[in-house]
């Protein structure tokens, strides 16, 4: 591979984006033309990705080839380069792919609603090429950012109804908790790069599975807890238990987002990431005792959180949950052993599998809300309304249900057919195992048998309740549209279920797209044939659970709207810290600057005294030559000792000032004395600026109570004294010069040209001063200017401008003019 | 803040303008002799304040027509440019390119470092919060 395969990859991630911003520059009005170049984002991205791996096919984990890398940031293991193996090139694939049908969807969705699309196109780029980077990025910190940027680009999705202040708090809740599992993974990754060896360890992905095996200590506690670190921000994205609330609440967003973030993409790159971590971690004994009863739990409950639901979204947003806990639990059995072969298979069809279905499920959702309603008890008989909406949705429900003839059928039985193998290594604890993946079924199958009866208006279906509850919060939906465009709304739907129906019918076919993209694999892709005639004991408990879901949807039970108790977390820790955040607030933040100044004192104190423990040589007499050998000096010294002790004796605030400009033009003195016209000269131009400054100041202060003044002024003198000593203390021990050369020394000689230290570059100048401040130290100079612009910025917000008045100024000017002449 | 006395007003007439010359002087020849755009832009700020406690804020606001916070600006930005700049080249961030030039008619090389506009961003950021700050605080005050 050459570099321009990394550069090709490069604007496959940067396509969507680009042009999703190209779109802002088109007038409002042209709505076709925003969809087309909209949809050249994701297009351009698929097929540059296919044509990568064509050319150079999915690289297998035996020999993972990363393409050349471009050097970005060496110097913190951030390089430019794309891994398209076969997990990363078929989740590229993945979201270009729907990402295309999500473009013409939103079309379909908003109408023609201009001022929606016109917000809609680039965002949903950014986060397009957000997730494209997640998964093709070779660099483990360059994943890193990219999964940030997909919790913001989220957060701008999620709270897209920027009035509905219900909205901005979920999505700051999904952005808050995926957002702090990014953090663990940053912390994962950064773990993980040092353990291995620093900046000669693995921090590419490419790296990692090549070398991975060999160079990884399992019982290195740095490993396991970089492996725990990163698990975390998997668990998070991928909306596992506990963590899970975000993903239901994210369904406060445009269907066209639900579809693609939450059900095809984004809470899936906790999968991906579990799938990119599976080969090496998969070593760890942690890595099965977490993740499967992680998984499976999660998996149990949103199934039956998902049985109780009204909303369509919300069910499916359950469903979604359900589902990701079970492909979580298929990695977590993935690292237990089958007659010697890891006991995964297939993962790659079982992912794919959840997004041909779950995408529909939601666009479908979407365009009934949009026509009739969101809730179920409202859509009794829809059929005879929208016919293709509801076949669309009911092909796609079979699917959820599993049902043979599709894919989600085979996936299925690949995940039972784990669980059965599992029992090799860890005992009957598989028959719990086995039980949770039967409940879960039946739950999924009964989701259908429900769509199925209320949707065709047959027996059983449900029906509105009594009392009418809309829970649609419909978004703006203008009147309907007509004509091709408007079919858009289910169409794409339509073309992404009948993948599953490819996979069901014709496993060939299948394989011949996904085998080259599969890396765990040893046998064929089962057939449902295939399987109907040597039934074993995965079929038997599928076809248990068909017959139960069937007769749990038919009958009168769960069939409430329940409200799920995680959602109650977030809010209990936003109040927690608001409140707890106010209580502490109103203790230390007291706004006094005494108390300040205290807390300021006590740290340094503090530091000073566990400094001095950790290294007693800092208590040796620091003076090695008599310091009464200058006469002026010690003239000028005494000044300033006066004047130091003066200023707390002094009581009006002018006078205090007054005093401490006369100690600084002594220090300027002394600059002078000791040769340092540089900081003689700052320090003048300092002192006259900040006696301005104060002199201004200190009349807008009010007056000092002198009761205030008399409470524990003994203990604030001793606070005072002991950090006077302190610093005096150690500005001597600083100046003493030990083994290694002084740093000025240094300086001085590379301050105008440079020797092998510097790389034989000097600064150019004579001026060592300066030079540290603008070459050596420029980075520091460029901090400081930030900050005093910052504080002026400050000063100007506080004050704000009032126009002088007229008058005023006229005889201001006249006063000027006057006494010119 | 005015101070009318006609001693200090008219001395400030011939004071002002060596000042602001030296202001630019001690940073232009700050790479090599005691100087530079922190200390520039204070002499170049004391000189301003000077000369609006003599002749009044109306003669300051017209000596210097523009609102100090676009220096803030102006200074920040040309920092922030010299600064990258050089990855534009290839080079590291903050990297200074040294070299000398002949200016026409001049046999003398001119030496030169383009950390100089660095420190020009420095002194127009120090004007203009020092200038900024005072003005600011004595507008409130008036």
């Amino acid at each position: 591979m050459t570099t321009s395969a990394t550069v090709w990859l490069l604007l496959c991630v940067l396509a969507p984006a680009v042009l999703g911003c190209v779109t802002l520059g088109l007038p409002r009005r042209a709505i076709t033309a925003r969809t087309l170049i909209a949809l050249l984002g994701p297009v351009a991205a698929f097929i540059i990705l296919a044509q990568h791996l064509a050319t150079y096919g999915a690289a297998s984990i035996e020999s993972p080839a990363a393409t050349p890398e471009i050097q970005w940031i060496p110097l913190l293991n951030m390089n430019l380069s794309f891994l398209a193996d076969g997990l990363g090139g078929f989740f590229g694939l993945l979201v270009s792919g729907i990402g295309i049908l999500i473009v013409l969807y939103a079309r379909g969705y908003f109408g023609r609603d201009e001022a929606s699309l016109y917000r809609f196109y680039p965002t949903l780029g950014f986060f397009t090429t957000a997730m494209m980077g997640i998964v093709l990025a070779d660099s483990m910190l360059i994943t890193v950012l990219f999964w940030e940027l997909t919790s913001i680009s989220s957060f701008l999705l999620i709270g897209w109804d920027r009035d509905d202040r219900h909205a901005v708090k979920l999505a700051m809740q999904a952005f808050f908790t995926t957002g702090l599992g990014g953090m663990f993974l940053m912390g994962g990754v950064l773990m993980f790069g040092f353990a291995t060896g620093g900046d000669d360890g693995l921090w590419r992905w490419s790296d990692v599975l090549a070398q991975g095996a060999a160079r990884i200590d399992p019982t290195n506690p740095l490993i396991i807890w970089s492996f725990v670190l990163m698990l975390f921000g998997a668990a998070t994205k991928s909306a596992q238990w506990p963590f899970h609330y975000w993903l239901p609440g994210a369904m406060a967003a445009p269907t066209p987002v639900s579809a693609y973030l939450h059900s095809a993409t984004m809470v899936k790159a906790g999968v991906f990431l579990t799938g990119r971590m599976f080969p090496v971690f998969a070593a760890l004994d942690l890595w099965g005792a977490i993740i499967i009863p992680l998984g499976a739990f999660t998996m149990v409950l949103a199934a039956l959180i998902a049985l109780n639901q009204h909303d369509l979204k919300r069910i499916f947003a359950y469903t979604t949950v359900s589902q990701l806990g079970l492909l979580m639990c298929m990695y977590g059995l993935g690292s237990l052993t089958y007659h010697g072969h890891a006991n995964i298979e297939w993962d790659i069809t079982q992912i794919a599998n959840h997004a041909f279905y779950k995408a529909p499920l939601f666009i479908i959702a979407g365009a009934l809300g949009h026509y009739i309603s969101r809730d179920i008890t409202q859509l009794n008989g829809a059929i005879r309304k929208q016919p293709w909406m509801v076949i669309t949705m009911l092909l796609a429900g079979y699917a959820l249900a599993a049902g043979p003839g599709t894919i989600s059928f085979q996936a299925k039985e690949l995940f039972l057919y784990a669980i059965y193998h599992a029992q090799e290594s860890i005992g009957s604890w598989w028959m719990l195992l086995m039980a949770m993946a039967a409940i879960t079924a039946v739950c999924n199958v009964a989701i259908f048998v429900r769509l199925l009866t209320t949707l065709m208006g047959w027996p059983g279906g449900m029906k509105p309740a009594a009392a009418h509850h809309h829970d649609d919060h419909a978004h703006g939906h203008a009147e309907h549209e007509h004509g091709p465009w408007a079919q858009l709304i289910w169409i794409p739907g339509l073309v992404l279920v009948s993948l599953q129906y490819v996979g069901g019918i014709a496993p060939g076919l299948w394989a011949h797209w996904f085998a080259p993209l599969e890396t765990n694999m040893v046998g064929e892709i089962p057939s449902a044939l295939h399987a109907f005639m040597h039934p074993t004991l995965p079929l038997y408990v599928s076809l248990i659970a068909i017959a139960g879901g069937v007769v749990v949807g038919m009958s009168a039970l769960m069939r409430g709207a329940i409200v799920d108790v995680h959602d109650r977390i977030y809010p209990a820790l936003y109040w927690l810290s608001v409140t707890g955040g106010g209580r502490a607030f109103r203790v230390i933040q007291t706004g006094r600057f005494r108390n300040y100044i205290v807390f300021v004192l006590l740290a340094f104190l503090g530091a000073y005294v566990a400094s001095m423990v950790l290294d007693p040589a800092m208590m040796n007499w620091p003076l090695t030559e008599s310091p009464f050998e200058f006469v002026p000096g010690i003239l000028l010294g005494a000044i300033i000792c006066a004047s130091a002790i003066l200023m707390p004796i002094v009581q009006s605030r002018v006078v205090r000032v007054i005093i401490l400009g006369s100690c600084g033009f002594s220090v300027v003195g002394m600059y002078l004395l000791y040769q340092a016209p540089d900081l003689a000269l700052t320090q003048l131009m300092f002192e006259i600026i900040s006696v301005i400054l104060f002199v201004l100041v200190l009349r807008m202060l009010p007056d000092l109570k002198e009761t205030d003044r008399a409470s524990g002024r003994w203990w604030r003198f001793s606070l005072g004294t002991m950090t006077g000593l302190a610093i005096g203390w150690l500005t001597l021990v600083a100046a003493q010069s030990g083994e290694e050369p002084r740093l000025g020394e240094f300086f001085a000689r590379h301050s105008y040209t440079g020797t092998e230290a510097t790389a034989g570059r000097g600064g150019g100048g004579n001026n060592i001063v300066n030079v540290i401040l603008v070459d050596f130290r420029g980075f520091d100079t460029l901090g400081e200017i930030t900050v005093l612009g910052i504080a002026a910025l400050g000063v100007f917000s506080l004050f704000p401008r009032r126009k002088p008045a007229p008058t005023e100024l006229e005889f201001d000017d006249a006063l000027v003019r006057g006494a010119a002449l | 803040m005015t101070i009318s006395s006609p001693v200090l007003r008219n001395s400030m007439r011939l004071i002002l303008p060596i000042t602001l010359l030296y202001a630019m002087y001690a940073m232009l020849k700050g790479h090599n002799e005691p100087g530079g755009g922190f200390i520039g832009g204070m002499i170049f700020a004391t000189a301003i304040c000077t000369y609006r406690m003599s002749h009044g804020a109306a003669a300051q606001r017209r000596l210097m027509p523009v609102h100090p916070r676009i220096l803030i600006f102006l200074g920040l930005g040309l920092a922030l440019a010299t600064s990258a700049i050089p990855l534009l080249l290839g080079q590291p961030f903050l990297r200074s390119a040294v070299g000398e030039f002949h200016l026409p008619f001049s046999s003398h090389p001119f030496h030169y470092a383009s950390a100089m506009a660095f420190d020009l961003g420095v002194m127009l950021v120090v004007v203009g919060v020092a200038v900024g700050m005072i003005t600011q605080l004595s507008e409130e005050l008036e």
